[in-house]
């Protein structure tokens, strides 16, 4: 059933991209859309959204970048795992769920260790790879989206993301604990 | 409050990074100043004049332990070296860092003088009768402000990573930009708007369902779902712009930029097929596992995150950030 389900959604995902270019050029070319020129004249802007995340990129990057060469996740692990202990949340997955929401290359970094020295199939294994495909890297979102249209107040923005990645977290550790807890 | 939570991660990184160096320095964890008895076992002898010999420093993992103090250390210790000799007996060694190098001396190997490579003096060497191996005392170059080297290697790094990933972007975000642009063009994205108008009005209240946003998000979220990022962001961004273009004050989030960023965040995806991939690659037995608890994870992140977004724009604090928009956006109108 899962296999199943895993070749269709494959199959989707390998011809989604082809399928778009073709349908949104067939149905230009139909409806007598100027297509290469209207396709030139969208790519134009392009360049610049590219540029203009550059800033907010640099500040949020370079903060993380700091964070994770100081050993300050070990201070900030030590502080949290008495509370995580208590909802069964081994400590080793802690770091995990500090870095997920902060940077997509650390936690795969950390997945991966975790992987190595529990293997790939054991509780904190299981965990790990849950909690990476529970969340998306929020602040590098944050950064990117609002970056790109200026947004320099994001409002509730943060505490939203924060809240949401804590509720992946959480929903990872519960659902693991059901169905993997030996 | 990213203000806060930004401030917040570059002043803890600081603060740890000044407080473990005092601390090595306090420990002396790098045991700067203090000689190494080693067993240097030779792969070859010199030629010539030029007395460079090459072979492997050699200690137990206890006695690696006992003189870092440490636990770290399991296997015993094999690191290649080149030792340069002069007639007096003394000279110095270099090594690089390898994978089978223990985890301190890459450590420091990483702050010292050459990166990524470890020298210091050979203060004493005595073969055996046949120059197969030798005792040897060795004292490495002192390592200090391991941590602060690290940060601000670590800043120089990311910023070029940020400019990297946003030169990255520059191709695709033209090519998926100009693909929606004649896909808006021939109506394409209002039909696809249409099919789902019952839950974005629910979702967007404050956008008309007919706007290029709402398509923008809807494909932004179905090539999240499938894993393709390359166009994702291209499309996410996309659809931030057109939000922006109902935006009363430039600079400020909206409450639909939130719940787009809310949905975007949670990251929901049909198959975690970075994740899949790493459990392969490490020996599962079932690497495809998680992707029933990955979706039920990443779904409470999603539905929080949706919820809280709809909760937290009414607290008084963004309303009034709101209203005061809307206020200036009406003055600036009749102006």
């Amino acid at each position: 059933m899962a296999d199943l389900f895993r070749s269709i959604i494959n199959l989707i995902s390998i011809f989604a991209i082809p399928l778009m270019i073709a349908v949104f050029l067939g149905w230009g070319f139909f409806k007598k859309v100027r297509v290469y020129e209207v396709f030139v004249e969208g790519a134009k802007d392009g360049f610049n959204t590219a540029i203009r995340i550059i800033p907010y990129l640099v500040a949020m990057l370079f903060a993380i970048g700091i964070f994770r060469a100081s050993g300050a996740m070990d201070l900030l692990v030590s502080i949290i795992s008495p509370v995580t202990n208590l909802i069964g949340m081994p400590a080793d997955t802690l770091p995990m769920a500090l870095m997920r929401p902060l940077s997509g290359s650390g936690s795969l970094g950390i997945m991966t260790e975790l992987m190595k020295a529990h293997g790939p199939d054991s509780f904190v294994g299981v965990l790990a790879s849950t909690m990476y495909g529970s969340s998306e890297t929020t602040f590098y979102v944050l950064a990117v989206y609002f970056g790109s249209v200026n947004i320099k107040n994001s409002r509730h923005a943060v505490p939203v993301g924060l809240l949401a990645d804590l509720a992946g977290m959480l929903g990872a550790v519960f659902i693991c604990r059901i169905l993997f807890r030996i | 409050m990213l203000n806060y939570i930004w401030l917040f991660l570059i002043a803890l990184a600081l603060i740890v990074g000044v407080g473990k160096d005092i601390n090595d320095e306090l420990q002396n964890t790098y045991q700067n100043g203090v000689p190494l008895e080693v067993l240097f076992l030779s792969s070859q002898t010199p030629s010539g004049t030029a007395m460079k010999w090459e072979g492997h420093f050699y200690l137990t993992a206890k006695q690696f332990n006992d003189f870092y103090r440490t636990t770290s250390q399991f296997e015993e210790v094999k690191q290649p070296v080149v030792i340069s000799l002069s007639s007096d007996g003394t000279g110095s060694f270099l090594f690089s860092s390898a994978d089978m190098t223990p985890a301190r001396w890459k450590e420091m190997s990483k702050s010292a003088s050459a990166k990524d490579k470890l020298m210091g003096k050979v203060e004493k060497i005595e073969f055996s009768d046949d120059k197969s191996w030798a005792k040897a005392q060795i004292l490495f170059e002192p390592i200090r402000f391991v941590k602060l080297k690290a940060i601000t290697q670590a800043a120089i790094d990311f910023a070029n990573t940020a400019v990297e990933i946003a030169f990255g972007l520059i191709g695709v975000m033209a090519l998926w930009l100009g693909l929606i642009k004649v896909a808006e063009e021939a109506g394409f994205v209002k039909v696809l708007t249409r099919l789902l108008t019952p839950i974005t009005k629910r979702l967007f209240p404050d956008i008309p369902s007919d706007h290029p946003a709402i398509g923008a998000i809807i494909m932004n979220t179905a090539a999240n779902m499938l894993g393709l990022s390359n166009a994702a962001t291209p499309i996410g961004l996309k659809a931030m712009e057109e939000l922006n273009k109902l935006n009363p004050k430039a600079g400020t989030a909206t409450n639909a930029m939130v719940t787009f960023l809310a949905i975007n965040t949670g990251g929901l995806i049909l198959i975690p097929a970075t994740a899949i991939a790493v459990r392969a690659a490490s020996g599962s037995a079932n690497p495809g596992i998680i992707i029933g608890t990955a979706i039920f994870g990443a779904g409470c992140a999603t539905i929080t995150g949706v919820v809280a977004s709809k909760i937290l724009q009414r607290l008084p604090k963004y309303k009034k950030d709101l209203n005061e928009e809307k206020k200036i956006a009406k003055e600036n109108d009749h102006g």
